[in-house]
């Protein structure tokens, strides 16, 4: 049981990071509020979680670290976050990240770029730069974040901390402003596979109000194993390329070591549509979020740009200045793939390249896998403004990562090691709905990798 | 309408389907209430808002394509039509596109000109509506009410086989009484729970390729159905005739100059980029489900029709009279079947009940029960036709047991062949020249003679009673 | 794959966002160079056959017909930019009405 005061305060001290997007004095009177209304019989009574600034709460605003949002405050609040509150948590704040979730750097937030908590020259991933910074540094146990194409997984494994993708349909949608509807999920930041796998469980579970949500029981959460006796590993070869950084080839090469030695049997896999997965999830991603942002009008919420004038120009301005350059630009290649002439050739044909990236999956897993390893990142995390000039450098950080959002199943990273001082990290996938497999797998490595140790 | 021309219509409806809540929120759909009180996330298009499919309306649905005849798919798919407008929340309607939950069907009507015909039903799919803009409430602002935002609609289109507006309002009415007896709709033009948009185009009779077509919107009622199509065809004859061509275009009819314009939409786009809505599965219907909504449907218009020309004799002409509308039809056939007396039944609803409705709301004042009994009165010579009339008003406006009305108002008949027969003979011995006319064979002097007996006994004789007494006494 | 001038001003339009002129070039050599790395889709048989794959629920759940809360904690009045006599409100259309 924390106390308000004490919470805030470590959120407070990383203020340099610009992870949170909160004030502290509006932190402070909210955290002093919930406090006394938590429950106390909630499993989570106390624990501070942090909330990526996509996902909406009752408590402080709403804006998608975008301007076209700015000083939104919604009227309702997500499905995981009233799960979070009814189990006694408290709602630690706003975290910032890449605009509208569309970034992999958090570098493309309206309300400026997120430091590494180790390194201010660099960056702590995205999109979901800011809740993996404050786990990272400390300032929290726990944080929500988004997922889409690894905004989850990758900043965990840039910051060095937990963070899990769960099945899509395992966690409700309602409230997380969408991006692309298919591939969203909110994921869980934490600093042990516990505390993350403890808020994923409680945030997880049936939801009416969004009909992509699985009617099932929120996840159960499995005991620590003895070993990895009766696991099977696949190890994607496709993940494994000749130009994988060398420090974290070394990183991943020792963690096989020890679930070899835990008792896994391991063995290579192929899935071999995996080159196709990021553009496929470059036509698909930004299409549905060309239709998932044109609610930004200007018209029911939000500023208006150029109120005055005729309706279109109202549009146009609204959109054209509330939005930022990657945002906007997502938007028009969105635009562009569903326009007529082009959905059969974009759209339906990356739909279809989705299904056989899927396909790939269930054929290692129909083999006998249990669940895949791989590499999260094929780097630790990069200097800021390094990628900023293509957007195509900037996509090839999502190359390990995008493929469980396309297909739809669970994943996370843990730290596995360090090269110069960057945490380097470690992914598993899942079977869909099996993620107790996959965090049972993590307990057991988590307990013997030297996550803090040079590779 | 000169026969070298021929028209070709196509209607698309436009139909709110009553249920309690919304197409994809629990928001209510009751019409009325003030602006932007049946909101919420959802039909607000908020940040982060998801939609829940209402089950209700898609039974509705599936029943509206069952009673037109069409193919109903057991898979079909919920698309966004993506486009800009204020009361358009999302920035996208959640429509369906290439797999609609029906195809196929057929309506028949009516026509005037052409007898029966099979109008093609093409597609019946599910969407939901927009909100309401009223641009003349503020100065140079449009007023957005999104109460409206996400009722359940089902959009009929129908294929280019109209060939008059007058078959298009036949069209339409036919559809209207389908929709209504079905109950899935009020099907009210005046509150918008029916809308329809008009294809036309025209050609030189003979050919066989269709032209280029215009769209006509802003039809606000059957009559209008009829002035519009009537405007656009004109103005597309007259613009082929003088050496022009009909360009593809939405047209806007003027109710109150009887004209059509163009909308002028120099930025308007077509390209609603459909692709199907990843926030809903697809739509999935049971066998178990569709045949429930079959169970769920009554008898339809056409079969109803020939069932009362069957079973009640009646004919054609009367049998559309009477099933007009369901209320009427069920109502007609509750007087008939406790009465026992067809055609009086028929008479009783086409002439006194109808008319009376009209002027109250289309309510049926008169119970069936009671109906039934002003029509035994008649027939057992209790009341005369005229007398009955005036119970029947009365009973409309104040209730009450015919019978007991029929007293208070005194207008009983006599038939009793004593008090009859006094009437009779003082009658005749008053007339005794008459009578010996009538002997002589002037037999038209009997309606004389009935005249003066109703007179005697004002109007309270049973007159066929009178004229049975009348024939005795004369014959002796 | 060539993104030209035109067509980054036509799909603005259909998206309703302006784009400044200076940045219509490089914005046309992005979305060419996006749509190129796309176009390796082509790998996919033009045919049809596979059929797409979209994760999730199979069939859509039916939500009972009743009316409920609407959830919101304040109303369009505390959030809409300009909302009077309880109405949205937003410039017309314009000459385009």
């Amino acid at each position: 049981m924390s106390d308000a005061k004490a919470v805030a305060d470590r959120l407070v001290k990383a203020k340099r990071l610009n992870a949170l997007l909160t004030p502290p004095k509006e932190l402070r009177k909210s955290l002093n509020t919930q406090i006394v209304a938590a429950r106390p019989t909630g499993v989570l009574y106390g624990m501070p979680v942090a909330v990526k600034d996509n996902i909406c709460t009752l408590e402080f605003t709403t804006t998608c670290a975008s301007r076209i949002l700015e000083g939104y405050r919604s009227p309702y609040e997500a499905t995981a976050v009233a799960k979070l509150k009814a189990a006694g948590a408290l709602i630690a704040g706003k975290t910032n990240c890449d605009e509208f979730a569309m970034g992999s750097s958090t570098e493309h937030s309206a309300y400026g770029r997120v430091l590494h908590p180790l390194d201010k020259t660099r960056v702590p991933g995205g999109s979901s730069g800011g809740s993996a910074a404050l786990v990272g540094a400390g300032a929290v146990p726990a944080a929500l974040g988004s997922e889409t194409g690894g905004s989850v997984r990758q900043p965990a494994a840039f910051c060095g901390v937990v963070g899990i993708k769960p099945t899509y349909g395992r966690v409700s949608r309602y409230g997380l402003v969408a991006f692309g509807s298919s591939l969203d999920q909110i994921g869980v930041f934490g600093r042990s596979v516990h505390d993350a796998a403890r808020v994923l469980s409680v945030i997880s579970g049936r939801d009416p109000r969004d009909s992509t949500c699985e009617d099932r029981d929120p996840l159960r959460l499995p005991t620590v194993p003895e070993s990895l006796q009766g696991f099977v590993v696949g190890l994607p070869k496709e993940y494994f390329p000749s130009e994988l950084d060398p420090a974290v080839r070394r990183a991943c090469e020792r963690a096989i070591r020890m679930m070899k030695e835990l008792g896994a049997a391991v063995r290579e896999v192929s899935l071999p549509h995996t080159p196709y997965a990021v553009p496929t999830y470059y036509v698909i991603a930004p299409a549905e979020a060309s239709s998932n942002l044109a609610r930004y009008d200007g018209v029911r919420y939000g500023p208006r740009f150029n109120g005055a004038a005729d309706l279109r120009s109202l549009y146009r301005a609204t959109r054209g200045q509330g939005f930022g350059p990657e945002v906007r630009r997502r938007i028009l290649v969105g635009t562009y793939v569903l326009s007529s002439g082009y959905y059969d050739a974009y759209y339906r044909r990356a739909q279809q390249m989705r299904a056989l990236i899927a396909q790939d999956f269930r054929n290692a897993f129909d083999r006998g896998v249990d669940l895949l390893f791989t590499p999260t990142v094929p780097t630790p995390a990069f200097k800021a403004g390094e990628k900023l000039a293509d957007p195509i450098a900037m996509y090839m950080s999502d190359i390990f990562t995008v493929t469980a959002n396309l297909a739809g199943l669970p994943a996370m990273s843990l730290p596995i090691g360090r090269v110069k001082g960057l945490p380097i990290g470690g992914q598993l996938i899942g079977q869909a709905f099996l993620e107790d497999e996959m965090i049972e797998a993590a307990y057991a490595l988590e307990r013997v990798v030297p996550a803090t140790d040079e590779a | 309408m000169s026969p070298a021309w021929e028209t070709i219509i196509g209607l698309e409806t436009h139909v709110q389907l009553r249920t309690r809540s919304k197409m994809f929120c629990g928001c209510s759909t009751a019409f009325g209430a003030p602006p932007n009180t049946q909101v919420c996330p959802v039909c607000l298009g908020l940040p982060g808002a998801l939609p829940a499919a209402n089950g209700a309306a898609i039974g509705l649905a599936v029943r509206g394509a069952l009673a037109l005849g069409c193919t109903v798919h057991p898979k079909s798919v919920f698309a966004r039509k993506n486009y800009f407008y204020p009361d358009l929340p999302k920035g996208y309607q959640i429509s369906q596109f290439d797999q609609p939950l029906a195809t196929n069907g057929t309506l028949s009507f009516l026509s005037s000109e052409r007898g029966v015909v099979n109008a093609t039903i093409v597609r019946l799919h599910i969407e939901e509506d927009a909100g309401k803009s009223i641009h003349d409430r503020f100065p140079k602002a449009t007023a957005v009410d999104l109460n409206r935002s996400g009722v359940p609609l089902i959009e009929i289109v129908g294929g280019p086989d109209l060939r008059s507006p007058a078959e298009a309002r036949a069209y339409l009415q036919t559809l209207k009484q389908l929709l209504e007896y079905i109950g899935i709709s009020d099907c009210d033009m005046e509150k918008g729970s029916l809308r329809v948009d008009a294809n036309v185009s025209v050609r030189r009779t003979g050919e066989m390729a269709l032209n280029t077509r215009t769209e006509v919107k802003n039809i606000n009622s059957f009559a209008f159905v009829e002035k519009a199509l009537t405007v656009e065809r004109d103005r597309q004859v007259a613009l082929i005739e003088s050496g022009g061509t009909v360009t593809q275009q939405t047209m806007l009819y003027d109710s109150k100059e009887n004209s059509v314009r163009p909308q002028r939409s120099k930025e308007e786009s077509h390209d609603y980029r459909y692709f199907p809505d990843p926030d809903l599965p697809p739509l999935v219907l049971t066998p178990e489900f569709v045949a429930e909504q079959q169970s769920e449907l009554p008898e339809l218009p056409a079969a109803k029709r020939d069932r009362f020309v069957a079973s009640y004799g009646l004919s054609r002409e009367h049998a559309m009279v009477v099933t007009a509308t369901r209320a009427v039809a069920d109502y007609f056939e509750t007087v008939a079947k406790t009465s026992a007396e067809h055609q009086a039944a028929a008479n009783w609803v086409m002439t006194e009940a109808l008319a009376d409705a009209k002027d109250y709301n289309d309510q049926l004042r008169v119970s069936p029960a009671a109906l039934s009994q002003i029509i035994g009165l008649v027939k057992g010579g209790t009341l005369s036709h005229q007398a009955a009339k005036r119970v029947f008003a009365e009973v409309a406006a104040k209730g009450g047991d015919p019978r007991s009305v029929a007293e208070s108002l005194g207008v009983i008949q006599v038939a009793d062949s004593n008090v009859v027969s006094g009437w009779v003979t003082d009658v005749l011995g008053a007339h005794a020249p008459e009578v010996g006319r009538y002997k002589n064979g002037e037999t038209k002097l009997m309606a004389f003679f009935l005249g003066q007996v109703m007179r005697a006994s004002k109007g309270k004789a049973d007159p066929k009673l009178a004229q049975r007494v009348l024939e005795e006494k004369l014959a002796s | 794959m060539s993104v030209s001038r035109e067509e980054v001003l036509r799909i603005a339009q259909l998206a309703e966002l302006d784009v400044e002129e200076e940045v219509v070039p490089t914005l046309a050599e992005q979305m060419s160079r996006i749509l190129d790395y796309a176009a390796q889709l082509s790998a996919v048989p033009a045919n049809g056959t596979v059929k797409v794959f979209v994760p999730g629920p199979d069939a859509i759940r039916f939500r009972i017909d009743e009316v409920t809360p609407s959830g919101l904690a304040f109303g369009p009045e505390e959030f809409a930019p300009d909302f009077k006599e309880g109405f949205f409100v937003v410039p017309k259309l314009g000459q385009f009405e």
